[in-house]
């Protein structure tokens, strides 16, 4: 346990010093949250949250502390997740004991888990008729392990003890988002306009032509109001009552308005409106937007944009507000866990291949200096695996993100037979002209059908500020990828093109379910893979409300330590939230199932090296005993760095 | 093997990249998201030398380029050094002809080649009346989304020297042909520059009297399969 003191001796400070202000701040998210659920009438929801003000040594902590007895009172069924008899579950959980321990990549196992301990008593105690119940349910309880994640060749035994979140966040599930076609602006919960300053609209997420004339009127009207009577730009407005808020972000000539009755901060609507901003500037360029409006003012940009700029903003539009998409609320991108050995191995490839490809070869460079701009390799799922830059030079993670969303979704049909060759119009590196971007997909390795489902091919990009740069880049390409494929035991080419991907029970973290932890100094983020399971029928939509259930609590776990302008209330917290459904405690016995009492705790832990989110399962309440995870979550990601995340790159 | 390079043109969405997909990979995607720039794609055909019927490897280097107008000012790049282009034109929307027809007078005077292959393509055949197109007598016509005549495109083509069909990307009539034909014409303007190269490399190593025996001018009029 190597964790660094000083963050909790900073915590524990700036606890105490902002205490009130936070807690001042929460019993007003409360009354929000209280009231966004307030439309299902069986759910009433109260958050409780505390500062953590005490330092706790972990070694003090007991591992047999009962924390869930509550749960057994009845009988030991639980609706949702499982019928399974008590020693049934038992039983299976026994073997997923083994069958994680005896993995044969044993890579992240190095590490003696104390859970050992827990496994042998477990076992003695089953083989031992003449056990101690009350003792045996604790622990059970206690050792409610997280499920592995990944669907393997090797068949592994699911544990049948519950390892499902519940969601206690307002449901706004498909259907009714279908049915809200054709409904009014009103119904639907979260919301983004983007129109001309001149009131003409250029694009909604939701919505037909007719409502928004109507609705960009009175918006527009407002914002004017504004500029006329204070001399300032509105910058929001919000509801207490109804938790609704509509942010407004003046990019002349270009106005973009976010609504939500999520609970998102002005700030966090900000963020997103700034990347559907983007999105546009990356596809015209502020250059060519201003030009266009310098004409006319009244110019519809409508008539400029191309169906595809529009499929686009929908896409983005709804991994902003459906899925789990950290990068943007956490500011980092997420990158392929590798091998430390391998990473480097490709990047001095990459090196080795560009210093080759600049020599003169018959008094011709094939690559003169400057025509490289960036290199990078995209792994499957979007996560970043390599990058090639130039020293003093890094790409900003915003432009990054629309990168992976325009190959995400413009380029699905594409195969690797096919090389192309696209202006992008980075914002944040130059909001003024394109860079040229040759981007080639590489043939992803046969893999299990049920991940592919989830995945896009990986693809080499390189960037270029030449317009004519293609034959060159596609040269050095070509050169690259052949290296690539021979080099290495397995082939560097075959082990880029492998999601990779860790679980949570890899890290050995009892009771969480899911984090998110992000290295500051890299700027990049990692998570387990998505703890759900691949066989039940209709992944899509399952996957869907998962990622959504998710994306709330990390959201709001997010907000516990962030004001509304993004701020950090203090560069060191540790701050638990704690969900519960009160009216699932005492529900009446549905014939003769009990429905499983929600209580989930998440912790936010931030100092100034890294962020951690985490979640854990239902029913632990443990606050010591999460903290122990935690810790252990923080000194596997430290321990495991280099692979987690992209040091340096190959730096030119 | 001979290399051709090959550049496809045309207002968006009148199916340049699925004629690609179709030459390429012989299959048809329903849904195709439009073009970002342009891709680059290769692909070998065979063809028969009309002489000595041995089989020729033809290469092509395809640029299938985005419609978009945004994209326009990139487009000198991709025809600048092509043999051949490909200008697409919708039969089931007037203006894309007239789109088609502004692409050709721009390669005429932008591009210096004189042998540059320019073939003027009617996309969507499928959408039109599903007898063989000749002049529209036999049109069926509920079912016929034809807007563009097929001897409007073809008097056009008559008048500026280019080569002319009418295909389907989705159902794959005469995709082949058009890109056989531009292979056998290709080959045609090239071989006597070929059979020359050859010939001097011939007389270089055999210090022997060049072969004069140049092929006669091919008779075979390379339009005849389509139109």
């Amino acid at each position: 346990m190597d964790l660094n003191e000083t963050y909790l001796d900073g915590a524990h400070e700036s606890g105490s010093r902002s205490a009130s202000n936070i807690d001042e701040d929460k019993s007003r998210k409360l009354s929000i949250n209280n009231r966004t659920t307030a439309s299902v009438p069986t759910t009433s929801l109260s958050l409780n949250q505390t500062i953590f003000q005490t330092s706790i040594s972990p070694s003090n902590s007991t591992i047999f502390n009962p924390i869930a007895t509550r749960q057994y009172e009845g009988p030991n069924i639980t609706m949702d997740s499982t019928n399974v008899s008590y020693i049934g579950s038992m039983k299976s959980f026994s073997n997923l004991r083994h069958s994680s321990t005896q993995r044969p990549d044993s890579q992240f196992l190095d590490e003696p888990t104390r859970e050992d301990g827990i496994e042998d008593d477990v076992l003695g105690g089953l083989n031992n008729e003449a056990f101690d119940e009350e003792s045996l349910r604790d622990k059970l309880s206690e050792s409610i392990y997280s499920y592995d994640g990944t669907p393997t060749i090797r068949t592994r035994l699911r544990s049948l003890v519950s390892n499902e979140i519940p969601s206690i966040f307002k449901e706004n599930d498909l259907e009714s988002m279908q049915l809200g076609r054709n409904s009014d602006l009103k119904s639907y919960d979260k919301n983004f306009f983007i129109f001309t300053s001149a009131g003409k609209p250029i694009y909604s997420m939701d919505g037909d032509d007719q409502q928004l004339t109507s609705c960009m009127g009175i918006i527009h009207t407002i914002m004017n109001y504004f500029q006329l009577a204070t001399f300032s730009d509105i910058k929001s407005i919000s509801s207490m009552v109804s938790g609704q808020r509509v942010t407004f972000l003046d990019r002349s000539p270009i106005i973009l308005v976010g609504y939500s009755t999520r609970g998102e901060t002005h700030h966090e609507l900000i963020k997103q409106l700034d990347v559907l901003h983007s999105y546009i500037l990356s596809s015209l360029s502020e250059r060519q937007l201003s030009r266009l409006f310098a004409k006319r003012d009244n110019f519809d940009l409508r008539n400029f944009l191309e169906v595809t700029d529009f499929e686009n903003l929908d896409e983005i539009c709804h991994l902003l507000s459906d899925r789990l998409y950290p990068d943007l609320p956490f500011n980092a991108l997420q990158c392929l866990p590798m091998s430390y050995s391998t990473r480097t191995k490709i990047h001095e490839t990459m090196l080795a291949e560009l210093s080759i490809n600049k020599t003169k070869t018959d008094g011709k460079e094939l690559l003169p200096r400057g025509t490289l701009l960036y290199g990078l390799i995209i792994s499957p799922n979007n996560k970043l695996c390599s990058i090639m830059r130039p020293k003093g030079h890094t790409l900003h993670t915003t432009d990054l993100q629309l990168l992976f969303s325009l190959i995400w979704n413009q380029f699905q049909n594409v195969n690797e037979t096919q090389e192309m060759w696209a202006p992008v119009c980075f914002p944040k590196f130059n909001p003024n002209g394109f860079l040229y971007c040759y981007i080639k997909f590489l043939k992803s390795e046969p893999i299990d059908k049920k991940i592919t489902s989830r995945c896009r091919k990986p693809a080499l990009v390189l960037i270029s500020a030449q317009k004519d740069a293609f034959f060159p880049l596609k040269q050095f390409s070509n050169n690259l990828i052949d290296v690539l494929r021979r080099k290495g035991d397995k082939s560097l080419l075959r082990e880029i093109c492998t999601p990779g991907g860790f679980t949570i029970s890899e890290v050995g973290a009892p009771l969480i379910h899911h984090f998110i932890y992000k290295s500051k100094k890299h700027v990049q983020y990692t998570m387990p893979e998505l703890n759900i399971n691949f066989e039940i029928p209709d992944l899509e939509t399952e996957l869907l409300k998962y990622e959504k259930k998710m994306k709330n609590y990390y959201q709001e776990l997010h907000n516990s330590i962030f004001d509304n302008d993004g701020n950090s209330f203090n560069a060191s917290i540790l701050n638990f939230v704690n969900w519960y459904d009160t009216s699932l405690e005492d529900a009446e016995f549905d014939g003769f199932l009990k429905k499983e009492p929600v209580k989930v705790m998440g912790l936010a832990w931030l100092t100034p090296k890294f962020e951690l989110y985490l979640v854990c399962n239902n029913g632990v309440s443990d606050k010591e005993k999460i903290l122990k995870s935690a810790k252990k979550i923080v000194s596997w990601c430290k321990r495991h760095q280099s692979r987690l995340f992209i040091q340096d790159g190959a730096v030119f | 093997m001979l290399q051709f390079k090959l550049v496809l043109l045309g207002d968006s969405s009148v199916g340049k990249s699925s004629i690609v997909h179709r030459f390429v990979k012989d299959s048809f995607d329903e849904l195709r998201e439009s073009t970002i720039g342009a891709a680059f794609l290769a692909q070998t055909i065979k063809i028969k030398d009309t002489e000595t019927q041995e089989d020729i490897d033809i290469k092509f280097e395809i640029w299938d380029t985005a419609g978009q107008e945004r994209y326009k000012s990139l487009a000198p790049m991709y025809y600048r050094n092509a043999n051949a282009a490909l200008v697409v034109y919708d039969l089931t929307q007037k203006n894309s002809l007239s789109k088609a027809m502004s692409w050709v007078d721009e390669l005429k005077s932008k591009v210096g080649d004189e042998d540059l292959v320019i073939y003027l393509v009617g996309n969507k055949l499928d959408l039109c009346d599903n007898v063989e197109n000749r002049g529209g007598k036999e049109q069926e016509e509920e079912e016929n989304k034809r807007v563009v005549t097929t001897q409007e495109a073809d008097s056009y083509a008559k008048d500026q020297g280019l080569l002319f069909a009418e295909i389907s990307a989705k159902t794959g009539q005469g995709v082949k042909e058009v890109f056989q034909t531009i292979g056998e014409k290709l080959y045609e303007i090239k071989k006597p520059e070929l059979l020359a190269k050859k010939n001097r490399e011939y007389g270089r190593n055999s210090s022997e009297a060049v072969d004069i025996n140049i092929q006669r001018p091919n008779t075979n009029d390379p339009t005849s399969c389509c139109s």
